[in-house]
């Protein structure tokens, strides 16, 4: 013990985030009998959280979420997904291809889960469980920053509550770690490193689902949308069954939705409003909640050794989500993550070496097969030609042509395409260029797809209902980002990549305002953090100081 | 060995040595944990309970009572069971030191065993704390005065009424509503109508008497003094002891007199606000009338109790009802559950009266019922001139805002005005002043622009001003909305304004479907010549309809 340690409260462990990360961290610590209290910034947890979302449970990985939680699919999950669809766009055209080969493998089980249900089972257990060796879950509490004695991290300080220690300080908090950038572990300068997931939940009743979906009451299907629905931005769509909904939304490289100057909600629409699925969404078609969140891309992120001192990193916060082709896994990954870090800490104090769980944890990621997931050998292989601009153009431009169009169709009579989506291996080497995510499909959806006939009749709400729509506790006079350079160079791409904004639009964070200051007009932007869903967008592509709004504070998502 | 405590975390620890009563099991875990884990925590667990048992192994049988001190004996006796012993003790004593205090635990000891001769209850022990641990300092133990009461009566529910800046806060007002509620349930659950009584302390508060009593006060009792401006600790805590403690109060001033409209002792029940100054006045009220407080609480209650500590109820096993006791929630230090406090007096101790500090804004304010009658008391009492040596030279009042409310109209301003920001709000005052009672308010949008207002009006475009689900929210007569689109959070500020004219230049914006008046056009154009026309005495529509006004 420290002179900390006596100082403030400690506990053995302290397990920042709850969310699949957390949770897992914590129920595995308790299950082993080690005091473990939960800090989680939402009013409850899931208030804060997005996912698309399926969760896998992997035949491969050491750990799954229904193993430490049980009856987690009976009591926090919407539908099994039992098919899953791929689908190439251009215009109204639409080649289909079912992936559910992919899908199925190394996949035990995989549930459409609302993160807001989910998260908040998940944490009634954590509470139980945490409770009965002396810790509990804690929520409205945001940890703001590392405690540190003699440089050496020792704990967590917050906004509402005195500074705890702890033996070992589990940050899961997410896509935007405050905490791994305190320790210098991840930053957030890379608009190449992360995605942007924004995704509306919209009612169906669960019978038009079976319906619509051709499933029964217990099953559900996953469809994927690529091709040239999203302005050359690189990037897909999904929909999942949930219970009596549908989750609806897309995912974008954010470099490429910046350099694009995309609106994320239009290439929302775009999906919400293509013919292919107007019959889905029935006559009416009704909103229950629009949402959003960056995504890391463990392909270039996940840490290799995410640990330093007493602290360790799970989840998202430490860059672990896997975009496996179309497949987004990254809720399985941190349940995985979670355990072992918890696994690696019990083992060290066991061993009388508390210090050592960093080491063990890593090492664990490793041999369990799980730092191989997230950064996959076979990408640097394939993204060393594939990245390259003079490359990527060239295989566009062959695919572009009659005879790329031919080879594509060759391609099909052969029964190729289907073979090569069905791929894993090809799933996990996907380079991050236009083409497979924009000319290859469109191409395949012109040359082979079907024309789908008819307009869809949805009208989605525009920004300001959608903002309307949503809850939020304002943090009036303390806004959680500032903007450090409001010059249009430094920040004026948020205008259009933070999802509650928008050009010509006054009711969302980031505006574009002209000065006159002495007769020259300057173009700037200003920020108004109310309307923020907290996604993380403007960390990375403006210049802000950015933090997440003290506990229960800001938007509190329902569904998410 | 019976158990590894190295398989057991600290919390399980307890629960599991808890059983184990044998000293040399005890002691073999003691050392399994010192060449196992070595846990500080899992050490002092195990060696507390080793001492436990130790005291009763060393339990002599026959204790001499002139060497050890009353407490050691007061522990001592509580394990001696035979009458004999205990004889013998109390005739040694008699005939060494003969201490008063050291005889009374020796015969209540006897007593309760003589009394209790098949079950085996023991009287519970009650040494004054000086007795009990004798190496710990008592810095009260000859405080004079601070006494509780012997036999006291208690009545009523008196609510502590904080004011700041001359008027009631309304913690005042949701404590009064509370307290009328739960005096209301008592006099039903009880048969004895118990009153409300509110509590004003400063230097003119008598006027907010009649408010205490419409918000459900049965007497008010004040106490006015220039020098009571600001609140301060030690005058404030004296005047409120001095109300609290009726006439003939052992510890009361000598010339109270009896007052018509009381007949007890002290206050059964206090509130007080859980604000900084309610906080600073309610701990040291509490402790001059040696009672307890649950501070922070965020629900009350009145209910009978039962209870079977031993501390409360004299015997062990016993069972006792308290009636009529204040439950005070309050959430715990670190959050994670609720306590209910109860103040209960114990056998030789009373415990009142029953105080509480209570977060603002857990309870409603209640509708005030101006017809509600009570009685209100001028408490007559001279501070002491040495209470107010603390002297306060400087204090600052924290800006308390625009008011938009209550005006006859108000002139709003959106994001339109981005072409010439300055000149926007230079038109908006003009406006405002061309009326007679105006305000000017403003859209979010332009308390989060970038703008660059010149400094003459820079003041008016601060978040004190916005309207709105996050500013304020007002209902003039006449609201003029010029450059503002009209979003729900704007509008819930608004709408319930007797006349809403919108200006925009465009002629969907949203604000249009909730205006009475639409004015489409540029609000640089339409302003100068609203404020011409109201200044000329003639508000002349055809000019504004040229402008493109739209009536609908
Ligand atoms: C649109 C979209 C679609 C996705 N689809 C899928 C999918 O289909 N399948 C899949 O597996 N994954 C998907 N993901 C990714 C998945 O959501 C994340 O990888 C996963 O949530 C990571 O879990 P986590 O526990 O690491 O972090 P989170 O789930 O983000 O949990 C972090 C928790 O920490 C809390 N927190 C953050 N900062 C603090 C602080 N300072 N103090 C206290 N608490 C704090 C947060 O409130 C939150 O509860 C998707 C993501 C998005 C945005
Ligand atoms: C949780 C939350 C709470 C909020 N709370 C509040 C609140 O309390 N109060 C509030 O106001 N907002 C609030 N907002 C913000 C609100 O959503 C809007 O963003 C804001 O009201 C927009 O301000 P505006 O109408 O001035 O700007 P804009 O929406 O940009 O509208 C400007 C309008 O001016 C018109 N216009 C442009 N030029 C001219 C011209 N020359 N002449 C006339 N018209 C012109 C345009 O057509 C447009 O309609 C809140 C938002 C959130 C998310
Ligand atoms: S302000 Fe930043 S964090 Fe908030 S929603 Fe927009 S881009 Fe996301």
């Amino acid at each position: 013990m420290t002179e900390a340690d006596r100082d403030y409260e400690h506990y053995e462990a302290v397990v920042v985030g709850a969310g699949p990360g957390g949770a897992a961290a914590a129920a595995r610590l308790a299950d082993a009998g080690v005091e473990t209290v939960v800090l989680e910034r939402g009013v409850e947890a899931g208030s804060k959280n997005v996912s698309g979302g399926l969760i896998y449970a992997e035949e491969s990985a050491p750990y799954t979420i229904d193993e430490l939680f049980d009856g987690f699919r009976e009591n926090a999950a919407e539908r099994p997904i039992t098919e899953y669809h791929l689908h190439n766009v251009s215009g109204n055209k639409v080649k289909s291809f079912d992936i559910s080969r992919l899908h199925h493998h190394d996949t035990e089980w995989s549930d459409a889960v609302l993160r807001r249900p989910m998260d908040s089972w998940l944490a009634e257990q954590v509470h139980e469980k945490t409770k009965e060796v002396g810790g509990g879950l804690l929520t409205d509490i945001r940890v703001n920053g590392l405690l540190r004695e003699n440089g050496e991290i020792i704990g967590v300080t917050c906004d509402e509550i005195d500074p705890i220690t702890a033996d070992i300080v589990i940050a899961a908090d997410g896509v935007n770690s405050e905490l791994a950038r305190d320790a210098g572990l991840m930053d957030w300068d890379d608009p190449e490193e992360w995605f942007q997931g924004v995704k509306a939940v919209v009612d169906v009743p669960p019978e038009a689902i079976n319906e619509r979906f051709g499933v029964g009451a217990d099953e559900g299907a996953a469809h994927l949308f690529s091709g040239d629905l999203f302005e050359g931005v690189r990037g897909g769509g999904f929909v999942y069954t949930n219970e009596d909904s549908l989750s609806v939304g897309t995912v974008f490289h954010l470099d490429s939705l910046a350099a694009e100057r995309a609106e994320p909600h239009e290439l929302l629409d775009a999906l919400l409003t293509h013919p292919f699925l107007a019959e889905w969404f029935g006559d009416e078609y009704s909103e229950r909640e629009y949402a959003a969140k960056l995504v890391p891309d463990s392909k270039k992120v996940a840490h290799g050794s995410p640990h330093e001192d007493r602290l360790v990193l799970v989840g998202d916060a430490a860059g672990q989500m896997q975009a496996q082709g179309p497949i987004i896994k990254g809720m399985n990954h941190a349940v995985t993550a979670g355990a072992l870090a918890a696994e690696a800490f019990v083992e060290a104090k066991n061993a009388g070496d508390p210090d050592a769980a960093g080491e063990n944890y890593e090492r664990k990621l490793r041999e369990s097969g799980t730092m191989r997931k997230l950064r996959p050998r076979r990408y640097k292989a394939a993204s060393a030609v594939g990245e390259n601009g003079v490359a990527t153009a060239i295989s566009d431009a062959v695919l572009k042509s009659p005879l790329g169009s031919l080879g594509v169709k060759a391609l099909e009579r052969v029964g190729a395409l289907d073979r090569l989506y069905s791929s894993p291996f090809m799933a996990m080497m996907v380079p991050d260029t236009r083409t497979p995510y924009v000319t290859l499909p469109s191409v395949i959806a012109e040359e082979l797809g079907d024309p789908v006939d008819g307009e869809s009749a949805v009208e989605p709400p525009d920004l300001a209902d959608r903002i309307g729509g949503l809850a939020y506790d304002t943090d009036i006079g303390n806004p959680h980002i500032e903007l450090l350079d409001n010059s249009y160079e430094a920040s004026g791409v948020a205008v259009t990549a933070c999802p509650v904004s928008a050009r010509d639009f006054g009711g969302g964070c980031y505006r574009e305002e002209t000065v006159k200051t002495n007769g020259s007009t300057e173009q700037v932007v200003s920020l108004d953090t109310q309307p923020c869903v907290e996604c993380g967008t403007c960390a990375v592509i403006a210049d802000t100081d950015w933090e997440h709004p003290s506990g229960g504070k800001g938007v509190e998502f329902r569904s998410g | 060995m019976t158990l590894d405590p190295n398989g057991y975390t600290i919390q399980e620890l307890g629960p599991a040595i808890k059983d184990v009563e044998d000293l040399e099991a005890l002691r073999s875990i003691l050392e399994a944990e010192k060449d196992g884990e070595n846990r500080k925590g899992a050490i002092a667990l195990i060696e507390s309970r080793i001492e436990k048992f130790e005291d009763d192994d060393d339990a002599p049988e026959e204790l001499d009572p002139t060497e050890m001190s009353p407490a050691d004996i007061g522990n001592a006796v509580k394990s001696i069971d035979e009458i004999d012993t205990l004889e013998t003790m109390l005739e040694r004593e008699e005939a060494g030191e003969d201490r008063g205090s050291v005889k009374r635990l020796i015969s209540q000891r006897l007593d309760s065993l003589r009394g209790s001769d098949e079950d085996d209850d023991a009287e519970v022990v009650v040494e004054p704390p000086e007795e009990k641990h004798p190496h710990l300092d008592h810095p009260t133990a000859d405080k004079q005065h601070v006494r509780a009461l012997e036999d006291g009566t208690y009545r009523d529910m008196w609510v502590y009424c904080e004011t700041q800046q001359g008027e009631l806060i309304d913690c005042s007002r949701e404590m009064l509503g509370k307290a009328r509620e739960l005096m209301d349930e008592y006099a039903a659950d009880y048969g004895d109508s118990e009153r409300v009584v509110a509590i004003l302390i400063g230097d003119d508060v008598e006027r907010l008497a009649e408010e205490c009593i419409s918000y459900g006060a049965d007497v008010v009792v004040y106490h006015e003094d220039d020098r009571l401006k600001r609140f301060r600790h030690k005058p404030y805590t004296e005047v409120f002891c001095d109300m609290a403690r009726g006439a003939g109060h052992p510890y009361g001033r000598e010339d109270r007199p009896e007052e018509e409209w009381r007949d007890y002792d002290e206050p059964r029940y206090i509130l007080f606000p859980a604000t900084n100054n309610g906080r600073d006045l309610s701990a040291q009220v509490q402790a001059e009338l040696d009672s307890g407080l649950a501070s922070d609480c965020s629900d009350l209650f009145i209910e009978n109790v039962v209870i079977s500590n031993p501390v409360k109820v004299g015997t062990a096993g016993d069972k006792k009802e308290f009636e009529r006791v204040l439950h005070m929630k309050r959430p715990d230090f670190s959050g994670f559950e609720y306590s209910t406090i109860l103040c209960l007096d114990n056998p030789n101790r009373e415990f009142h009266p029953q105080g509480a500090s209570v977060i603002p804004g857990t309870f409603e304010v209640p509708e005030p019922d101006l017809e509600r009658e009570g009685e209100i008391v001028d408490h007559e009492f001279e501070p002491d001139e040495e209470w107010f040596r603390v002297e306060v030279t400087e204090y600052d009042v924290i800006e308390g805002g625009v008011d938009l409310t209550g005006h006859g109209v108000v002139v709003a301003l959106g994001r339109g005005i981005g072409d010439d920001p300055t000149r926007g709000i230079e038109l908006g005052l003009d406006l405002v002043d061309a009326f007679d009672d105006a305000e000017l308010g403003i859209s979010r949008g332009i308390v989060t622009g970038s703008y660059n207002f010149d400094g003459h009006v820079e003041q008016y475009t601060g978040e004190d001003r916005q309207i709105g689900e996050t500013g304020q929210i007002v209902e003039p007569d006449l609201y003029i909305a010029a450059g503002i689109s009209g979003a729900i959070q704007h509008k819930v500020g608004c709408d319930e304004s007797g006349t809403i004219v919108a200006i925009n230049t465009d002629p969907d914006a949203d604000i249009r479907d909730f205006s009475d008046y639409f004015i489409e056009g540029d609000l640089f154009e339409v302003l100068p010549r609203l404020i011409d026309a109201l200044e000329s005495g003639e508000l002349d529509t055809a000019a504004l309809a040229s402008g493109g006004a739209t009536d609908d």
